[in-house]
């Protein structure tokens, strides 16, 4: 019989993902959930003896999902699998009973080599014949780019979590990507994290590669700065010049980790601006109205970052001009078949 | 050491004016491009193979190697920009002539140097000379702050003028609506002010407008909003301030108008003042009827025979 496999992703796109490496040889029937509580009904339903569990999801996320089956004593071996690799995730969820945490993107030969390591598959890792059967996009709708837009952003994000996180020595709350395409003098309202009643500092830099150009802006409530400044344990006085220090501090590695994540999975490879002070202590509208002179769509990743245990929030936004999204979207396709290819390609080595 | 470049690579790596650095991870220089050379006066045969910092000792070492150890771990670029920093590298102006600093701004990209396996073990330093950038944002700044000022106050009494004024109001009323502090405005206007006019002349007139300028300024407390709302009449705003308070400010002013002598040519002229005052009351829904308030018990004052201090009921 084969062995019930669930994959646990709110991204159709990283389910798909999921699914085309799932090595050829394992005789497996694969069923998919959407969010934590869907998983837990295909558990019960006997479809879910290993489940691939992402972490940032809405309804109910990686986390409540462990718990309610460490609860409920439910029948599953959970693989976790995520952008969000920071330290304190992985021990969280290894001590609910997770048997492993396996990164985003995908890499199947790290996979079989988990999957051989529990005895649970021990042959080929090669997906060549699954990711025929899957195939990564249905059409080319918007709602679906956006949707592989949102798992490359969670990517990158858990990366630049994980680096800040490092720095920073805190835990980095993630929450899920917001994508959308929206008008450039619109993207104000997309902020959640931003409070505009108060001053607000900016940063931006511009990434450029042949197909895709883009720019990264880092926006902070200014209390938020004074709060980073102290946690980067900035030996020097509150004076204007480190808040600024703190503000390029956060920006260089946030931004960093983001476009080498990107870079990665588009295989593309950016040429980094140097960043601008966008606005010091300003209104937000100020910052906008000053900087933001064209009108034109453009596609939006807006990620929440939070440090919750020190009160800190800030945004970033990816911003990619809307006749730029095609070429961005095709190079992710080529990019996805091209490391299946190259991964597949490689493992006779690595076995 | 650097492997040999062809000719024109040395060239064109010794004619770009950017400051070429690179170092390995022990900070020992592997290439010191001419731009780094003359501006810093040492040579590259006599940095390249030894460490960087003992040769620049403007460069502050830990801060520096704080900074690069993301461009080593994460194998990302980081930016150290001239608003954080004015320079890495402590370099005499590129113009030493005209321009309006001493020493260059500078930005600095530290960029990774991957080896073919992937590690980083070299990073390169560049330096970008924003000196000219830098100044000139200066000067755009030095202009909008006197824009600003010039936008804001009244030109004949340096108050506040009506619309700042106005901006200012509104603003401390959505203030205190959150943080519940006391807060009073002061409506005043000059009594009988159209027979000054009438009988001494405008530029008299203007002399009395500026004189009670004057003494509300010295009335007031630095934090308190003074503005010149119409031709006689003044506003002003007395931050944590509760009635009895602002009744002191108010007689004070009224007081040393009334005893104060406007010199005006050979004329000697005497004026007296009328206030209203308001203290912010939840029941002000609007910034407007809080100010209406004031404007009210300015009438009254001035029904009642003027030159006194009239509250809002």
């Amino acid at each position: 019989m084969s062995l019930p496999v669930l994959i646990c992703d709110d991204s159709s796109f990283a389910r798909k993902a999921m699914a085309r490496s799932l090595p050829d040889g394992w005789d497996v029937d694969v069923a998919y959930a959407a969010n934590g509580e869907e998983a837990i009904a295909q558990i019960k339903a006997g479809k879910g003896d290993i489940m691939f569990l992402d972490l940032n999801m809405p309804v109910m996320d990686g986390y409540q999902t462990m718990e309610a089956i460490r609860k409920q004593d439910l029948p599953s071996m959970v693989i976790v699998v995520s952008g969000d690799v920071q330290e304190e995730a992985r021990s969280r969820m290894m001590s609910m009973g997770a048997i492993d945490f396996i990164r985003k993107p995908i890499d199947n030969a790290k996979l079989t080599s988990i999957l051989s390591k529990y005895g649970i598959y021990d042959g080929e890792a090669s997906a060549e014949n699954r990711a025929k059967d899957v195939s990564i996009t249905t059409g080319s709708s918007i709602d679906e780019k956006l949707n592989a837009f949102r798992e490359v952003a969670n990517v990158a994000m858990g990366q630049a979590g994980e680096n800040l996180a490092k720095i920073l020595n805190k835990f980095i709350d993630l929450p899920i990507p917001n994508v959308s395409i929206v008008h450039s003098n619109e993207m104000s309202m997309m902020l959640t994290n931003i409070d505009m009643r108060q001053s607000v500092s900016a940063v931006s830099e511009g990434f450029v590669s042949p197909t895709i150009k883009g720019e990264a802006l880092i926006l902070f409530n200014d209390a938020n700065v004074a709060a980073l400044q102290q946690l980067l344990g900035s030996n020097t006085k509150m004076s204007e010049t480190s808040e600024i220090e703190a503000l390029m501090d956060v920006s260089n590695i946030i931004i960093g980790a983001c476009l080498n994540a990107l870079s990665q999975q588009l295989s593309v490879t950016f040429t980094h601006n140097t960043p601008i002070l966008l606005g010091i202590h300003c209104d937000l509208e100020e910052i906008v109205n000053n900087n933001i002179s064209r009108w034109e769509k453009v596609l939006v990743i807006e990620i929440a970052y939070a440090v919750s245990s020190e009160n800190i929030s800030f945004e970033l936004l990816l911003v990619i001009p809307d006749r730029d999204i095609d070429a961005a979207f095709s190079r992710l396709l080529m990019s996805q078949q091209a490391m299946e290819i190259t991964i597949s390609g490689e493992q006779g080595v690595d076995l | 050491m650097a492997v040999d470049k062809p000719a024109w690579q040395n060239a064109l790596l010794n004619s770009i004016e950017v400051g070429i650095v690179v170092v390995d991870t022990n900070f020992q220089v592997e290439e010191f491009n001419q731009f780094m050379e003359n501006h810093s006066g040492v040579q590259a045969s006599d940095i390249i193979g030894k460490p960087i910092f003992p040769f620049f000792e403007e460069i502050d070492q830990a801060w520096f190697e704080n900074k690069c150890q993301p461009v080593f771990s994460m194998n990302t670029p980081v930016f150290v920009i001239w608003e954080q920093r004015q320079y890495l590298f402590k370099f005499g102006s590129s113009r030493p002539i005209t321009s309006s600093s001493d020493y260059m701004y500078q930005n600095i990209t530290i960029l990774p140097i991957c080896a073919n396996n992937g590690q980083v073990e070299r990073i390169c330093i560049l330096v970008y000379d924003m000196t000219d950038q830098a100044m000139s944002k200066a000067r755009v700044d030095k202009l909008n702050d006197e824009l600003k000022v010039i936008s804001r106050v009244d030109g004949l009494t340096g108050l506040y003028n009506r619309r700042y004024w106005q901006e200012r109001f509104e603003r401390e009323f959505k203030l205190t609506i959150r943080n519940n502090k006391p807060i009073s405005v002061l409506m005043l206007d000059i009594d009988h002010f159209k027979a000054v006019n009438d009988t001494h002349g405008h530029q008299a007139g203007d002399k009395v407008i500026q004189s009670l300028a004057m003494l509300i300024r010295k009335a007031t407390r630095e934090t308190d909003i003074c503005g010149r709302y119409g031709g006689e009449e003044f506003a002003i705003l007395l931050p944590d301030t509760n009635t009895e308070t602002a009744k002191i400010v108010a007689e004070r002013i009224r007081k040393v108008s009334e005893r104060y002598m406007v010199k005006h040519d050979s004329i000697e002229m005497h004026f007296t003042v009328s206030i209203g005052i308001a203290e912010f009351s939840p029941e002000y829904k609007r910034p407007l009827v809080w100010l209406e308030a004031a404007d009210q018990a300015l009438y009254k004052a001035k029904e009642n025979g003027r030159n006194q201090v009239i509250f809002a009921e």
